[in-house]
């Protein structure tokens, strides 16, 4: 019945808390939200488009049945590398100076590519021509020694092998956007502190009114707690779980096919969050000012190094400081979903989630023996 | 000039809350617009452009080694170890483009004119991949010819045959049109991140000032004094100016400081007025807020949400040209896109006449207009709020 009495008061009380329930679940819906409209199409800047190049057409160019033909080639069907205009050496300058056209070709021996600047496009144009002068190169060499071999050789250069078999390691691509709705969730998760806080400040009667009321009541200290953190830890549990549905079912992110496992994930990622600022709020015995402030700095620097704000940071951390990349709870969640969608064994997410879980022991138990067995000869 | 003065005394009052905003503020600009910056330089020549790749080669004959040699002239290998995880995440992070695997016995199949294929994992549809695949084909497809076509070649004739053919290329001419100032993308984004830290520094500071002044006693107070609700209002934002003008100078003082050589130009004066022309519309905005917000708590989330907001879907964090058009579209219904979208024609600019900088005008005039905007609305909603006390 103190359970029941104490898990439902509860429960109200922090449901009406409106800047608890603001940082703790619709901060991280807007971040969310705002992540996937500036990111959405951050990919296709690196997609690959047609390259748009002009050819000069002049004398030369109408001569050269063959780079015609290989350039128009190129510049048809689907798969094309180029998108061509053929047109006069003036109209190619004046594309070129309004960035119409990424280079401009004439025709000849050796063959003129005109660039504004030197750009992966560019080089690809240049590939292009090199490998046409190359080839021809290796043709003259090869007939020089044998002038029979003309036939086979054009058949050989129109016939279309590919060198290359595209094999994947996983099942996911690696789209790197991912990474930053991941560690989006991770701090979301560590923003629970705010319940873990709030608990063990309404738990301890020097800090709060409300704390002194509830220790006079003939409640075991550690069942209040316990029963009240339950109201903190459902509610961020639920909040977890809306965003998680928001970031899935709205906005499309991509978490795998384990959903089980991201569920888990979440789980312990909530519980930790909570603990870590219930510890932070029993061991800092300042104001409630300073309290946030600590919360709020510690969640946001190992949300930095978890590659929130920049990813790449992850990934040189992991590279060149492996303890620190196992001793971040944020950075730990974010693998965990990162090692859940990307790779196909389990090995990493155990580990990770092995750590997590650690995580919540040390801070669980090491609020409970700050918090355990105060006296107050006043209030 | 009372309320003005009391106004100078309160910010004088938070200096340190506000000083430690401006630090962090500033310093995740710097890093941020520092990091972002990959500067180019002035470019005279035409270089090959370098992507990182992840080369394993299981066979090692003169003609992988052959093969590698020319792919070093597009690529740089990177130094992963042979491990799955290890590669996935290098890929994964971009550190490298591709991983390309010989197998072994590839050589001798070639050799052998059989079919065979090395193998690539790759960032699908990438142009990297692109780039890479053209310099895997042109050197086999060379290979190829005289494989099949010279009977009896060996792998060391067939490497010097190659070596010659492939050093003919084609010749490249770079034309740049006038010239383009280095280090200005630094400014660029200097002065892009620089809303940001502008816009919240500015409403954290109005807000604490709205917050004591809408004190429901002390309002009553004022209310009953001998000073005209005008010349009030005035007062308040000839503060608020002020406040944002501190700001906003500190914060130029800075952008000279950490790009002192490439800032004394004409688009740094430009940077410099559109700037300025924006720190008076965040002024808007600030009033507004502090208008509207009651409790102290609201204060940080309501700065959070609108100088985070506002950044993200109008080209600051991430640039305006990857952004999708309906994301820009609703951009453009805050000053902040128009302050970007000047900023970045600024970069591009290279000569001065009018009709180069008119767009520029135009957006600053857009930007003049929602500060306007911002400040008659501030003055509506105290007078509403003054009849209902």
């Amino acid at each position: 019945m103190v359970f029941k009495h104490i898990f439902t008061y509860r429960l109200k009380c922090l449901l009406r808390d409106h800047e608890n329930i603001f940082w703790t679940l619709f901060f991280p819906l807007i971040m969310a939200t705002l992540f996937n409209m500036a990111f959405s199409n951050l990919g296709s800047a690196e997609t690959f488009k047609p390259v748009d190049i002009a050819v000069v057409n002049d004398e030369q160019y109408r001569q050269d049945k063959n780079f015609k033909s290989a350039v128009e080639k190129l510049s048809s069907g689907d798969d094309r590398l180029f998108n061509l205009s053929v047109v006069s050496r003036e109209e190619a300058d004046d594309m070129l100076k309004n960035n119409i056209i990424d280079g401009y070709i004439i025709a000849g021996w050796p063959i003129k590519l005109v660039v504004n600047q030197s750009g992966l496009n560019q080089n690809i144009i240049k590939s292009f021509t090199d490998n046409y002068m190359q080839t021809v190169s290796a043709l003259n060499t090869i007939l020089s020694k044998d002038p029979g071999k003309l036939q086979n050789l054009i058949n050989e250069v129109e016939s279309k092998v590919n060198y290359v078999k595209e094999v994947s390691h996983s099942n996911a691509e690696p789209d790197n956007i991912l990474l930053y709705f991941y560690s989006l969730i991770a701090m979301a998760c560590f923003y629970g502190g705010f319940f873990g806080m709030r608990e063990v400040s309404d738990v301890q009667a020097d800090i709060s009114p409300v704390a002194a009321r509830v220790n006079t009541a003939p409640v075991h200290k550690l069942k209040a707690f316990i029963y009240s953190s339950a109201a903190s830890i459902i509610i961020h549990l639920a909040e977890m779980l809306i965003l998680l549905a928001y970031l899935i079912f709205a906005l499309k992110i991509d978490f795998g096919s384990k959903t089980a496992y991201v569920l888990l994930t979440t789980f312990i990622g909530s519980i930790a969050g909570f603990f870590f600022g219930a510890f932070v709020s029993a061991a800092v015995k300042k104001s409630e000012g300073v309290k946030v402030g600590v919360l709020v700095s510690a969640t946001m620097i190992c949300c930095f190094l978890a590659g929130m704000m920049y990813q790449d940071i992850k990934y040189i951390i992991e590279r060149n400081m492996p303890a620190l990349s196992y001793l971040n709870p944020v950075n730990l969640l974010t693998d965990a979903f990162y090692s859940l969608y990307y790779y196909d064994t389990f090995t990493r997410f155990f580990t990770d989630i092995a750590i997590l879980t650690a995580f919540v022991a040390v801070f669980g138990s090491g609020t409970c023996l700050i918090i355990r067995r105060r006296k107050y000869a006043s209030l | 000039m009372q309320v003005f003065k009391l106004c100078l005394k309160i910010i004088y009052k938070n200096k340190s809350l506000l000083l430690i905003y401006l630090v962090i503020f500033l310093s995740i600009s710097s890093i941020m617009s520092l990091s972002a910056a990959n500067d180019t330089g002035t470019v005279n020549s035409f270089e090959p452009a370098k992507t990182t790749v992840a080369f394993m080669d299981k066979d090692n004959t003169p003609l992988t080694n052959g093969f590698k040699d020319e792919l070093a002239k597009v690529a740089d290998f990177a130094d992963i170890p042979d491990e799955m995880n290890a590669l996935q995440d290098a890929l994964y992070f971009r550190r490298i483009s591709c991983i390309i695997r010989i197998p072994e016995g590839f050589s001798e199949q070639f050799m052998a004119g059989a079919d065979v294929k090395l193998e690539k994992t790759s960032i699908p549809d990438s142009v990297n991949n692109v780039y890479i695949d053209l310099c895997i084909d042109k050197y086999f497809k060379t290979a190829r010819l005289y494989v099949k076509n010279m009977d009896g070649i060996t792998q060391q004739e067939l490497v010097q045959y190659l070596k010659k053919d492939l050093s003919v290329t084609a010749s490249t001419e770079l034309k740049t049109e006038g010239n383009q100032i280095p280090g200005t993308t630094l400014s660029n984004n200097f002065f892009n991140y620089f809303s940001y830290s502008l816009l919240s520094i500015i409403i954290l500071g109005m807000s604490t000032l709205m917050l004591i002044f809408n004190n429901h006693d002390l309002k009553m107070r004022n209310n009953c004094s001998p000073v005209s609700s005008a010349s009030v209002n005035m007062q308040f934002i000839l503060a608020n100016l002020t406040f944002t003008f501190a700001s906003w100078l500190i914060m130029v003082l800075l952008c000279f400081a950490i790009n002192y050589k490439n800032s004394f130009n004409l688009n740094t004066v430009f940077y410099i007025i559109s700037s300025f022309v924006f720190a008076f519309c965040c002024s808007g905005i600030s009033f507004l807020i502090g208008n509207l917000v009651k409790s102290r708590d609201a204060i940080s989330a309501v700065t959070n949400v609108v100088a985070l907001g506002m950044s993200f879907i109008s080209g600051v964090f991430v640039p305006q040209e990857f952004i999708g058009s309906p994301v820009l579209k609703i951009a453009s219904f805050t000053p902040t896109y128009w302050y970007v979208k000047a900023n970045n024609t600024i970069a591009k600019l290279t000569g001065f006449t009018f009709d180069a900088v008119k767009p520029v005008l135009y957006d600053l005039l857009i930007v003049i207009g929602f500060g306007l905007a911002f400040f008659s609305v501030s003055l509506a909603v105290r007078k509403r709020n003054r009849s209902s006390t």
